[in-house]
């Protein structure tokens, strides 16, 4: 522990160089920037800018992905208030109360509680984050593949069939991010899988283009197919973002307990933000004095959910560091910005590279005191950019995500992949298809095979290693519980309907 | 598909049929589904909601101007490519100002090629601009 606070402060001291510092406001910029535009999620922004990274230096870059991470949260939220657009689905909750708030002339005092309770929620997240994956990563240098590769398929597991509307839906949607996964040479035979002759594609799908392609391509032509002439209409924020004495009483505890919801529903791979907002919003609603005022603006409902996604983010970044597992499609976006640089995040990460994991770790503390100093003041100018029409946001969404696929290895073979899977996105969200767990399967594919062949070369073969031990055991019960409970219930709801 | 001589316990064809084997599996769900008229809900919409019409008009002019800039980026360069598309995508968007998109369009190819190559020294195709723009 004190071990870990020493690191933490040498983790202070890499950030606190002009340069790295420099980087970590462009980040905070640039995320907020880029958040704030309607449409726009954590995962896209970041994928967005990941091409502006490659020719910066490991740990400064990572230390402006970590200022983009919470910028481009932060500014999610104002688009919620202002425009009711949540740009993903964390933000959704925040939308609902939020925009009817600001419709009743208290933009202001929703735009300070989110970006407070925000605030509150990360520092409080970063600190657990900060002591918690030390410890996770200790514990897990003892998994053994075959333990590895059951935590995968509990990963699997419960973003399949957690996210969306429809279970077999989101196992659709897995299912091909493993087929996407596999293309590409085999990395221990070195033989050619579903490359069909195609050079290009010996080296597989980038994962960034997936990224960029599914969320800004996908979603650009379905905004096409669904075109209408309706403008949404940006709400004006009347005085100061500030919030009254009043609002401040009756935040405080929202943001404590959305912190509480979100940090865990983050560790434990249950399926990104969707589950931890809601809840928090029900505990609020279930909680509050002022019941009448939800689904009219209440002021809980923002502060709860908005802590409560924070918290989750950050919490989704445990096991990103500590296991090398992404739960979510930000944290799938984090570990590729990893990757880029060759580094692989895992239980090793804390020994191999640990002035680059605590430099990011303090970073996120400087990252979310940066926002809060800025974007309560700079709130006006975030606002402008809600007035861009949205043709030409589009058409730079668009333009831009073409870049970001082509700029990593300057080849329109990327170009043409990400048009294909563009298109994929835009039936997804036809089809009622989620997106997370194709991204997720795609980027754990790769990595369940690699401990699926460790686990039998270890047994020479034998296949009663993969549920061989404790650990496993745990795991698979887990996820047979996560898999019937759902279906026992779902035929319990029918079952009652039918009476 | 060609396996090179291995000595390894599992082929490199083991995981991919396993996953062939889970693809199919959802797949058939989904057909199954499918056809007992559960057709999924588009995004955005609330289960039951009538359905929209494609704007079909409006997909082919994005899609479109995402083809040309797939063919034009190393024929004609970055430039022209990104112009084209960021000019065709707000114009399916509905923008009807052509001068003034193209104005638009073109400063923001400009800006974004000169801050990749010369700010970031990432290089972009410069196309027929070859020698002007350094």
């Amino acid at each position: 522990m004190g071990n870990n606070f020493a690191m933490l402060l040498d983790g202070f001291q890499t950030v606190f160089t002009p340069t790295n510092l420099m980087f970590g406001l462009i980040g905070t910029l640039l995320g907020t920037l880029v958040g704030v535009l309607p449409g726009i999620g954590p995962a896209l922004a970041i994928g967005l800018l990941l091409p502006i990274t490659l020719t910066v230096n490991p740990t400064s870059a990572l230390i402006m992905f970590a200022a983009i991470f919470y910028g481009a949260m932060y500014g999610g939220s104002t688009t919620s208030i202002l425009l009711n657009t949540p740009g993903e689905s964390g933000s959704v909750i925040t939308a609902l109360e939020g925009n009817k708030m600001a419709k009743a002339g208290r933009a202001g005092a929703a735009l300070a509680t989110a970006a407070i309770g925000s605030f509150v929620a990360g520092t409080i997240a970063t600190l657990l984050l900060a002591f918690g994956a030390p410890v996770l990563a200790e514990f897990a240098l003892t998994i053994q593949p075959a333990g590895y590769l059951s935590l995968i398929i509990l990963a699997f597991a419960t973003v399949g069939t957690l996210l969306g509307t429809s279970r077999l839906r989101g196992l659709v949607a897995l299912s091909m991010g493993l087929v996407i996964g596999l293309i590409g040479a085999d990395l221990q035979s070195g033989a050619l899988r579903l490359t069909f002759g195609n050079l290009n594609a010996i080296d597989g799908i980038e994962t960034v283009t997936v990224i960029v392609a599914i969320f800004a391509l996908g979603e650009t032509l379905y905004l096409a197919s669904r075109h209408t002439m309706i403008k949404a209409s940006v709400l004006q924020i009347n005085g100061k973002a500030w919030m009254t004495r009043e609002d401040f009483k009756r935040s405080w505890k929202p943001w404590l307990r959305g912190t509480a919801i979100g940090f865990p529903l983050g560790v434990i791979p249950a399926g990104g933000s969707e589950v931890p907002t809601f809840l928090s919003y029900g505990v609020e609603k279930a909680l509050s004095k002022n019941k009448d005022e939800f689904g009219k603006g209440a002021i809980e409902g923002v502060a709860g959910p908005e802590a409560a996604n924070n918290a989750n983010a950050a919490g989704v970044l445990v096991p990103m560091l500590a296991l090398g597992l992404p739960t979510s499609a930000t944290a799938a976006v984090v570990l590729v910005a990893f990757q880029s640089f060759n580094i692989q995040p895992g239980p090793m990460l804390f020994q191999t590279n640990p002035e680059i994991v605590w430099g990011l770790i303090a970073s996120l503390f400087v990252g979310n005191f940066l926002l809060l100093v800025l974007n309560l003041p700079l709130i006006r100018f975030w606002v402008m950019l809600l007035k861009i029409p949205s043709h030409y946001l589009y058409a730079g969404i668009t333009t831009f995500a073409l870049l970001g696929a082509y700029a990593l290895n300057n080849s329109t073979f990327d170009l043409q992949v990400a048009l294909v899977i563009g298109v994929v996105g835009f039936l997804f969200r036809r089809f009622g298809v989620p997106i997370t767990p194709l991204i997720i399967g795609a980027i754990l594919g790769p990595l369940s095979e690699l401990y699926f062949k460790r686990a039998l070369q270890i047994s020479q073969g034998d296949w009663h290693i993969l549920i061989a031990g404790v650990f496993p055991k745990v795991i698979y019960g887990i996820l047979f519980l996560v898999i019937i409970g759902p279906l026992v219930w779902n035929f319990k709801k029918q079952f009652a309907v039918k009476k | 598909m060609d396996i090179p001589q291995d000595n390894s316990i599992v082929s490199p064809q083991t995981f991919p049929y396993m996953v062939a084997a889970f693809a199919s599996l959802v797949g058939l769900g989904l057909i199954v589904s499918v056809l007992r008229g559960n057709h999924g809900t588009p995004d955005g919409d609330e289960p039951g909601d009538a359905f929209t019409p494609l704007n079909l008009k409006t997909m082919a002019i994005v899609a479109t101007a995402i083809g040309l800039h797939v063919i034009l980026l190393e024929i004609a360069g970055y430039v022209i490519a990104a112009t084209v598309c960021f000019w065709g995508v707000a114009y399916a968007f509905g923008s009807r100002k052509i001068l003034k998109d193209f104005c638009i369009s073109a400063a923001f190819a400009l800006i974004v090629y000169f801050s990749f190559s010369k700010g970031l020294n990432i290089n972009l195709p410069s196309g027929f601009f070859e020698g002007i723009l350094k």
